[in-house]
């Protein structure tokens, strides 16, 4: 029977009115049994209720770490699969995605656009959204998704073509549809968005093209735009319609009208300190890579940028690579943490740079706290002067191409790929430390001339990546950010891309391009667990707990920069197969044991 | 909900009083005129057990065989038929049947448009009158199939991207108070059967008054084809408002004036 739309109805309640009384107060019944929705409180206390996952990062600070401990060393030997879904279809690719879970549901989001809602305890689809995407969308690195939001009765997310979608948790349906910026300019979509209070928070994709970044935040409810503040030096901000300053000081730290296509994209988005009311988001490589092009700092590219969140307002910027020449990008996720160190509590926050340096800032005021490296070998700088915030640079910069075809090529390391990239590090509440998914590879990197046409690639560089060492590329790393020192070392064949989650457990989860999903013991990096789920997993783990048991999920799908990119890395991932697979795991409890109980 | 609907539904039949001596009741199906395999369930999918009668003033005009399959020209009317406010059209045999929903609130229960045909199909137009009552009337259309499951021409050429949701439409005065409304937008209207081509199409379309009254109000389906072209006759005199969306949450708009 066909739903029957509701003024149908009303006109037969006006017919009869007893009926009409009745059928009112059935429908009050139906609305009462429905969850309330989603609320900023529950967004802001997501971290420390396990029995939901609300946020992507498991929490706006982003930690991923859960305080559930039922798998844990000592049990994760038993865990198995529960159950599993595919993506299905031809569009399998990256799937770089985090589950959300809420009142029964799973809600991922996949390569192409896409998104699913789950029977969350059995796996059952209860709708698909599939975005129609124009021919001419320009991702530069892949077609993934990095995850959804949810607010009140609404899953959001955005999309490759650069616009923001929301759907009703229920019914799958379009509630609005806002468009983030022209794809046609190169602008993209693939981070999740961030809910700060009544706000969903997004970036801007296309560093790659010349594009400006940007963090926008709109009334979650209705899509509407709030504030708007570029990330580039001498832009307008916009709070409510109207002009909010500009961003930086105009040609302070760029020449001409080269910040009008001056890059620094806030790719993967934010994460928000609730206790200081500041959004953080990293902003990404100033373009285009050649950067005798762009004389100055670039400011705020290759930074991590901490915005008021009523405001729109810059309140403090760190700048980790200044006049970016590598493509390092700053992008990493700064996540906040109260670091104990020489028995204080300081208000911290970390972030795992592509550029090579673990850096530890006052959350606060931006305040450097700490910068030592997580990847064996740095080229471009010997460390970082705490006075000053810089690097101490090593003369490795790519030589200035001039009238010439191409300028002298350096040897450099990290690669523009990063000591991290995308992939979110986890911190552990219980260890005091970080989890970092590091990558041992650097480049051979040449400048090329360059000017600015819309839509096109904005490089002026060339490259070819390499790893620095035979055996392994991926390194996962445990590092106690008030020290600086790696605690442990977990090497892999190919480069890490997937997220990595911690527990109370004592556990640490992270995936592997090999196809396994894999558990380490978090004080010593053991490897206690893996399971092969038949593609690479580039997901991000999440853990939470039901009817009494303890699960985990990451979604399995090879792809991401790493295969579109990879020059001799190739060989280490060409044999990889293509997937699109979420995987939901749980402990083993033998049947015949619980009937004998019984 | 469906308890709530089956006390309406026994209200309906019983506050109708008199019901036309030749309607069904509610679980007797009267004989198609059409000879459709698919009635029964047509029926009960789309009407229920609401009351129901073939009635020969619902016309579907439209050529007997499909010249293009992706493109089949339609008219709905009812000459002679009173208080109708809602109008269904669907095809028995498209693997999408449900082609529209129209609800003339001021206008004539009258509707042109293209639609996808997948196979020989009835086509047929059900009229809900003020009384309850669907009046069925319809024909057959012969076609060689592959409509619903071929991309749509605008996504080989590309320009749906460029101008997707553009509106041009023309009004046409028929006498003091009636005017027809010509619209045509540009839209793939992806039914979702082409492989790798997900479903996207324009699903409301709203006609009102300058001062915001509704006039008439359109639901479109998958079948409804690329590039919808509506004709419908409007009890109005001066501009329309024009507003649509698609499900994906995309939003078109356009007033045009006699």
């Amino acid at each position: 029977m066909e739903t029957i739309p509701r003024y149908r109805g009303a006109q037969r309640r006006s017919r009869n009115t007893v009926v009409g009384a009745l059928s009112a107060i059935v429908l009050a019944a139906m609305s009462m049994s429905a969850q309330a929705g989603v609320t900023p409180d529950m967004i802001s206390t997501d971290a420390t209720t396990p029995s939901d996952v609300l946020t992507v990062g498991m929490g706006q600070s982003g930690q991923r770490y859960s305080s559930l401990s039922k798998i844990n060393t000592q049990t994760v030997v038993d865990l198995v699969p529960a159950w599993t879904f595919s993506f299905g279809d031809e569009k399998q690719r990256g799937q770089e995605t985090q589950p959300l879970i809420y009142n029964g549901k799973m809600f991922i989001t996949g390569s192409y656009s896409r998104l699913w809602a789950l029977d969350v305890k059995s796996g059952k689809k209860l709708w698909a959204y599939e975005h129609r995407l124009p021919d001419g969308i320009m991702p530069c690195c892949d077609v993934v998704n990095r995850g959804a939001a949810l607010f009140d009765d609404l899953v959001i997310f955005s999309t490759l073509d650069a616009h923001l979608v929301a759907l009703n948790q229920e019914t799958g349906k379009v509630v609005w549809n806002e468009k983030l910026d022209d794809y046609k300019a190169g602008y993209s979509n693939t981070a999740a968005p961030l809910i700060v209070k009544n706000l969903i928070v997004t970036g801007v994709s296309g560093g790659e093209f010349g594009v400006v970044g940007r963090v926008d935040a709109r009334d979650a409810k209705t899509g509407k735009l709030v504030w708007s503040r570029p990330t580039v030096e001498g832009h307008m901000g916009t709070l409510n319609g109207k002009d909010n300053g500009i961003t930086g000081k105009t040609n302070a730290s760029w020449e001409g009208d080269q910040y009008k296509s001056g890059g620094a994209a806030t790719w993967l988005g934010c994460t928000y300190g609730a206790d200081v009311d500041l959004i953080y988001c990293g902003t990404g490589n100033p373009s285009p890579w050649n950067a005798h092009t762009r004389p100055g700092d670039n400011l705020y590219s290759s930074s991590t940028l901490a915005i008021k969140a009523d405001t729109g307002k810059i309140v403090w910027s760190y700048q980790s690579t200044p006049h970016d020449s590598w493509d390092f990008d700053g992008v990493n996720e700064f996540i906040p943490f109260d670091m104990k160190k020489d028995g204080k509590t300081i208000k911290a926050g970390a972030k795992a740079d592509r550029n090579g340096f673990f850096y530890v800032l006052d959350r606060t005021n931006g305040k450097l706290l700490g910068a030592s490296p997580f990847v064996s070998q740095q080229t471009w700088a010997s460390g970082v002067d705490m006075k000053t915030g810089r690097p101490i640079e090593t003369a490795n910069r790519p030589g200035d191409p001039g009238k010439e075809d191409k300028g002298s090529s350096v040897f450099a390391a990290p690669s523009f790929l990063g000591g991290k990239n995308w992939m979110p590090m986890a911190y552990s509440q219980n260890t005091g430390l970080f989890y970092v998914p590091s990558n041992e590879w650097g480049m051979d990197i040449w400048n090329e001339p360059i000017t600015y046409k819309k839509g096109a690639a904005f490089l002026g560089a060339g490259f070819t990546i390499k790893p620095l060492y035979e055996d392994h590329i991926g390194v996962l790393r445990a590092m106690d950010p008030a020290t600086g020192k790696i605690v442990w070392e977990a090497k892999n064949g190919a480069p890490l891309w997937g997220g990595v989650m911690s527990t109370a457990g004592n556990l640490v989860f992270t995936g592997t391009p090999e196809g396994y999903l894999k558990a380490f013991d978090a004080k010593t990096g053991a490897e206690l667990w893996k399971f092969q789920t038949g593609s690479g997993v580039v997901g991000q783990p999440v853990t939470w707990e039901q009817d009494g048991e303890q699960y985990v999920a990451v979604a399995s799908g090879w792809g991401g920069a790493v295969p579109l990119w990879g020059g001799e890395v190739a060989k280490k991932v060409k044999d990889i197969t293509q997937g699109g697979m979420l995987w939901v795991f749980k402990l083993h409890t033998s049947k015949a044991n619980s009937v004998a109980l019984k | 909900m469906s308890r709530a609907r089956a006390a309406l539904l026994v209200c309906a039949l019983w506050c109708a009083g008199s019901l036309p001596a030749h309607a069904a009741t509610a679980v007797d199906t009267p004989v198609d005129p059409l000879n459709s395999p698919s009635w029964q369930y047509m029926r009960q999918r789309f009407l229920g057990k609401d009351p129901m009668v073939f009635d020969a003033r619902v016309q579907v005009q439209m050529p007997s065989a499909a010249e293009d399959q992706m493109q089949v020209p339609v008219h709905v009317s009812a000459p002679g038929l009173t208080d109708v406010v809602d109008v269904l059209v669907f095809a028995d045999l498209n693997p999408l049947p449900k082609i529209l929903r129209y609800q003339p609130t001021s206008a004539a229960p009258d509707i042109g448009f293209r639609f996808k045909v997948e196979q020989s199909t009835p086509v047929r137009a059900a009229m809900r009158t003020r009384d309850g009552v669907w009046h069925v009337g319809g024909a057959w259309l012969r076609a060689s199939g592959g409509g619903c499951t071929a991309p749509s021409v605008g996504t080989g050429q590309g320009f749906w991207q460029d101008r997707l949701g553009e509106i041009s439409a023309r009004l046409w005065p028929q006498q003091p108070g009636l005017e027809r409304l010509r619209l045509r937008m540009i839209h793939p209207m992806d039914t979702g059967l082409a492989a790798g081509i997900p479903v996207f199409h324009i699903d409301r379309i709203d006609m009102r008054a300058s001062d915001g009254r509704l006039l008439a109000s359109l639901q479109t389906y998958e079948p409804v084809s690329e590039n919808p072209v509506i004709s419908v006759d409007l009890q109005h005199s001066g501009p329309v408002r024009i507003d649509a969306h698609d499900i994906q949450g995309n939003r078109f708009a356009a007033t045009v004036t006699p």
